[in-house]
């Protein structure tokens, strides 16, 4: 706390020797410093975003714009560690079934109105329970939220959920305003473009799949924040533009891996840049190869180990990646901690003649063309990197006797193609894992998520009674030590069982900022938190 | 059309025409030899990635983000643009030969329907089509040559009906009806074999054309990911063009002096079947 | 008369013809017209509108595959936009709204789809009114001066110029025109149509407007500059041979107002057919241009409304822009009959 004040005056009289009404030695941070508040900040961005709410749609532009508009009940320190936010306290009861959170007083939206446990309510139980996409799982045993009075709201719960209070952050759960919404069709209410929150920045233009424009929000509640004058997201679809428009300072910062790795890294080594891979530990994301088990020869285990085998994941890791990541060796993150193990865990290591032998084993000999049988890949056609990837994986298949044809179609027949008419054998996407296991990797090995028709479901059709029990028991159970020992299990089952292997898991996505940025990933959300704390050098 | 030899002979005397020939008999060499030069293919991955040109003699133009030949890849793709060229072109021709001629021969309301169809295939915008139909079907180069094809041949069908209007008043082709001729025989055996020669020099350009297209889609990543072509390279330059700036530069460059070659020879073409406008130039 | 055809040229676009204008009144034509252009525009909609649907997927598999909804979620959305109802009444319902000049909502952007596409005009406006007229001027002015030096070095460094202009594809001049003036020189701004968020107004903002459309109108006029070059040419050598040309360098007129009075006026009509395809061709061919250069516009709208299956958006724009190229044909086939005289004398 003492350091945000701390911030703050110096915020203040930095602003003051900017405008030239005090000295500039009289500011505390050093000589050389004449400023250190305000400036505009610029970045480009793709896709365009639908909503500029994340409540209501859960993809990347949306992730990344809500949170300076909107605040969640927490924040979350680096390592996941809860911090205040909308809410400043909150209390477990000793059978995890009621969660009490006391609200911050004096907060208000950007209309003016006052924040109060009503809004709370309202956005849990009608509006993420009901339309965020994650959430109608994460919120799955909050029955209702109780308010006592108005800065006092109570979660009640039919069973434990460890995973909820991990997805309280302003991306995840924005607090929406329920005196806007209430009573009106919610998907289609104008404040989804227009938002009006409690965040530290408010709308200032929109353009649609053009641009946004932020202003602070003066009676923002973190007094003093934020720090920019402006901060401006323009939409430009093309990554080697906006690595251009980085080296050519059209633009002041690149978040989230908006531009080719191989371009972050050698920006990053040229004078005048700096990077940074921390802030993005609430979204780890992997690249995954999935069978579909419905396939006869897909089917046979040797088959699947093989094929493991036969990927050597460190080129992909290198060549693809450029090194930004760790090979895959679990089906959950080494950022999903403290869960993610290798103890135990099957290892497939790159062995072609290992493979060979599998495959033989399996009783598939090689024939025709020295071939032994033909599959599909279909790479996902979201961003470079399971198109890049499907090229190599092609290649090696082919030389332990697989040919593989890859079949690249646009997004919408690509999730048709696997999860509706699963029409596919070998799939190759990114994926987030969650910011807790329960929200990201469940859905891709409970058997009751074969759900043909819903995307990045279990589209390998894996069904394991055993795994089923465990992934179920580990949603409901508070005790950390118990949870850690029911995933440790998990992941030597299912990588033994081999319905997924993890190609890559891809390492926080770095930002890439102009040296003249300050402070520009200070906690575990990074650039998908408010940015508040971020100034620019003018 | 016995003059066929004859014009093949000047053309080779039209000196741009005969340089096109020449581009044109190379990048044809090329995409013919490629299995034999390297039998491996171009995907297999031979030597380290990213190898700048002229750093190691086995890899004379470098090679790509994969550790492939880019020599080999531009032998390969050759043969790509070469098909999607000739095979796109092919279609559009039949279908505008013989909607033009239909339309041209049989007018009222045969040619009304049909030209409205050509209209609004003329009306929509063609680049966007094309990419719908790649996106939708499936980047394959079956899906490739086809959208490319279904916005080409409009131009042609026009070509055809004009010309086909204009004839079918000459006196042959009364005469050929009044000795009872079918309506076939005289569209196909008396009156086309008048209109080759626009049809003949407007082909050079729709293949060119199809090289482009192609590699345009394969540029926007809508290019058939089992097939090495000029585009496949540019789309996976574009994402190292400040590091690795010759893995565009060098399918550019083929795919430049490919048009290139193409329009010459058409030029040439235009000169030596219209001796008319060879004069006035 | 059994062996050649003659010079065919400017069959790109529709003749109307003589007869047309001769036979039947002035009105009765422009009726026909019309009519002709709302078929047209019919068959467009419906093909495209098909085009859409059949294809596999529509935008809820896009939406639930980015935002990870649940099966309950995507049923709920079907239902909100209509999608599972029969084709066929969807498209009398789209096709009824649309007779409103209602273009629909594009769920994709969560705004009207008219409102969209007015935010996009603008851009596309500028880069066909800037590029059409630029690639016109520059590429006449070239081909005029390599007519007046027909034969000579000139006329060849120009003509190979031309060819190499016509052989490269756009999306290749811009990645280069980037690399050298946006990167090495440090000259241009390389995205985006303004700078955006920084209140400029008046001439401020012309003139930013103006630095940041300079590269992509380049990229789309050098294939249509090499084009409007012949086209300068030929039309300006045919000229220098007309008898009435001769008789006025005989009389002693000066050979500047020959050349331009009565060579332009004999390249018009190509030209006018030559601007008329390149209006047409220029919303689906921006679609690199704008990709490279992040621009916001037509064609690129376009494209993205493919690829997320937001059909309402993508038959708006495709809507606006085909009646763009009906109007203009529209146009250019009354500039024939006014000017079809002087050339069938040709």
């Amino acid at each position: 706390m003492s350091k945000s004040f701390e911030m703050n005056r110096r915020g203040f009289l930095g602003s003051l020797a900017a405008a030239g009404l005090v000295p500039a030695g009289m500011v505390a941070s050093g000589p050389a410093l004449a400023q250190d508040a305000g400036g505009i900040l610029r970045t480009p961005f793709w896709p365009a975003p639908t909503y500029l709410n994340s409540a209501i749609s859960t993809s990347g532009p949306e992730s990344f714009l809500s949170p300076k508009f909107y605040d969640g009940l927490l924040g979350y320190e680096s390592g996941m560690v809860p911090k205040p936010s909308l809410a400043t306290a909150w209390e477990i009861s000793e059978d995890g079934l009621t969660v009490t959170f006391t609200l911050r007083e004096g907060v208000t939206w950007h209309d003016g109105e006052p924040f109060t446990s009503h809004d709370v309510a309202f956005t849990f139980m009608e509006v993420l329970k009901v339309h965020h996409g994650r959430g109608v799982n994460t919120f799955a045993n909050l029955t209702s939220v109780d308010t006592p009075d108005d800065y006092t709201a109570v979660f009640n719960l039919s069973k434990p959920s460890p995973a909820m209070m991990r997805a309280l952050d302003s991306r995840e759960c924005p607090i929406l305003p329920a005196h806007l919404y209430e009573g009106t069709d919610i998907m289609e209410n104008p404040v989804n473009t227009a938002p009006v929150g409690t965040g530290p920045f408010k709308l200032e233009s929109y353009e649609i799949g053009s641009a946004v424009v932020m202003v602070p929000y003066e009676d923002y509640w973190d007094e003093g924040y934020p720090l920019l004058d402006r901060f401006i997201v323009q939409f430009v679809p093309d990554p080697a533009t906006r690595a251009a428009m980085l080296e050519s300072g059209q633009t002041d910062a690149i978040f989230l891996g908006m531009i080719p790795t191989q371009e972050i890294l050698r920006i990053a080594e040229m004078d005048g840049f700096e990077m940074t891979t921390t802030g993005f530990e609430a979204m780890p994301s992997g690249l995954q190869l999935e069978f579909n088990l419905e396939n006869e020869i897909l089917a046979n285990k040797l088959v699947r180990q093989a094929i493991a085998h036969a990927i050597d994941t460190n080129w992909i890791l290198e060549n693809v990646f450029y090194g930004m990541g760790q090979t895959g060796a679990s089906p959950l993150h080494y950022d999903q901690r403290p869960f993610y193990t290798t103890e135990g865990v099957p290892s497939y290591p790159f062995d072609l003649a290992k493979a060979n032998e599998l495959l033989d084993e399996a009783g598939y000999p090689r024939g025709e063309g020295d071939m032994r049988f033909k599959l599909m890949l279909d790479p996902s056609p979201w961003g470079t990197e399971s198109i890049n990837s499907s090229a190599y994986i092609r290649e090696v298949l082919r030389q332990v006797g697989i040919d593989v044809e890859v079949r690249q179609q646009d997004f919408a027949v690509f999730v048709t193609t696997v999860w509706t008419e699963r029409k596919h054998d070998l799939v190759l996407y990114t994926a987030t894992m969650g910011v807790d296991p329960t929200i990201g990797v469940h859905r891709f090995y409970l058997s009751s998520n074969f759900q043909p028709g819903t995307g990045f479901s279990n589209g390998a059709h894996y069904d394991n009674p055993e795994v089923d029990e465990l992934l179920n028991a580990a949603s409901i159970e508070m005790d950390e030590e118990a949870r850690i020992a029911q995933y440790a299990e998990f992941q030597q089952i299912a990588y033994e069982d081999l319905p997924i292997v993890k190609m890559v898991d891809i390492a926080a996505a770095p930002t890439l900022a102009s040296t003249r940025v300050h402070d520009f990933a200070p906690d575990a959300l990074g650039a998908l938190g408010s940015l508040k704390q971020t100034w620019v050098e003018q | 059309m016995t003059g066929t030899f004859a014009h093949i002979r000047r053309l080779a005397r039209h000196p741009s025409g005969l340089f096109g020939l020449l581009l044109l008999a190379a990048i044809i060499l090329m995409s013919v030899s490629a299995g034999w030069i390297f039998p491996e293919g171009p995907w297999a991955m031979v030597g380290p990635t990213r190898l700048h040109p002229g750093v190691d003699p086995r890899f004379p133009l470098g090679t790509d983000t994969y550790g492939r030949d880019i020599v080999s890849a531009i032998f390969y793709g050759a043969r790509v643009s070469l098909f999607v060229g000739i095979a796109s072109a092919a279609i559009a021709l039949i279908v505008g030969i013989v909607v033009g001629a239909i339309a041209g021969y049989f007018g009222g309301k045969v040619d009304d329907a049909l030209m409205r169809l050509t209209d609004a295939f003329q009306t929509i915008p063609n680049f966007l089509l094309s990419i719908a139909i790649v996106g939708i079907i499936g980047a394959s180069l079956p899906t490739i040559t086809f959208a490319i094809s279904i916005v080409a041949w409009p131009i042609i069908a026009r070509l055809v009906r004009a010309d086909v209007l204009r004839l079918r008043t000459y006196d042959f082709v009364q005469s050929c009806k009044i000795i009872g001729m079918s309506d076939m025989r005289i569209v196909f055996q008396q009156i086309l074999p008048n209109c080759m020669a626009p049809i003949i020099v407007t082909t050079s350009v729709l293949v060119a054309n199809a090289i482009i297209v192609e590699a345009s889609l394969a540029f926007l990543g809508l290019g058939d990911p089992n097939v090495m072509s000029w585009g496949t390279l540019l789309n996976v330059g574009r994402q190292q063009l400040r590091t690795e700036a010759y893995i565009t530069i060098v399918p550019a460059v083929a795919l430049v002096l490919t048009v290139l070659a193409l329009n010459l020879i058409g030029d040439a073409l235009n000169d030596v079947l219209n001796p008319r406008l060879k004069e006035r130039t | 008369m059994t062996q050649t055809s003659g010079p065919i040229t400017g069959n790109g676009t529709k003749k109307a013809g003589p007869f047309a204008a001769l036979s039947s009144p002035l009105g009765r034509y422009i009726l026909r017209r019309l009519v002709q252009a709302l078929l047209v525009m019919v068959l467009v909609m419906v093909g495209s509108f098909f085009l859409m649907k059949l294809a596999p997927g529509d935008f809820v598999d896009v939406l639930a595959g980015t935002r990870d909804l649940t099966a309950e979620q995507t049923a709920e959305l079907r239902a909100r936009y209509g999608l599972d109802q029969p084709l066929v009444i969807q498209l009398v319902r789209y096709m009824g709204l649309l007779a409103t000049f209602d273009f629909g909502y594009s769920p994709i952007n969560a705004a009207p789809v008219t409102d969209v596409i007015l935010a996009r005009l603008p851009v596309t406006a500028i880069l066909v009114v800037a590029s059409v007229s630029l690639s016109m001027v520059i590429g006449t002015l070239f081909g005029i001066a390599a007519a007046r030096n027909a034969g000579k070095p000139v006329d060849l460094g120009i003509s190979i110029f031309m060819l190499l202009l016509y052989a490269t594809p756009s999306f290749i001049v811009a990645i280069m025109l980037i690399l050298v003036f946006g990167l090495k020189l440090g000259l241009m701004p390389i995205a985006g149509y303004e700078s955006v968020g920084m209140g400029y107004t008046g001439w401020q903002h012309i003139w930013d407007v103006t630095r940041h459309l300079t590269l992509p109108v380049v990229a789309l006029c050098t294939f249509y500059i090499a084009i409007y070059g012949r086209i300068g040419r030929a039309s300006m050598l045919e000229v220098m041979r007309l008898d009435f040309v001769r008789t006025a360098r005989a009389k002693g007129i000066s050979e500047g107002r020959v050349f331009y009075v009565h060579a332009l006026r004999n390249a018009l009509l190509p030209l006018i057919t030559m601007a008329g395809l390149q209006v047409s061709s220029l919303v689906g061919g921006a679609v690199l241009i704008e990709t490279v250069f992040g621009l916001p516009g037509m064609g690129r709208t376009a494209y993205d409304a493919v690829l997320q299956r937001d059909t309402n958006l993508l038959l708006g724009v495709i809507f606006t822009s085909s009646l763009a190229v009906v109007t203009v044909n529209f146009v250019i086939d009354m500039l024939y009959m006014v000017l079809d005289p002087r050339v069938n004398l040709k």
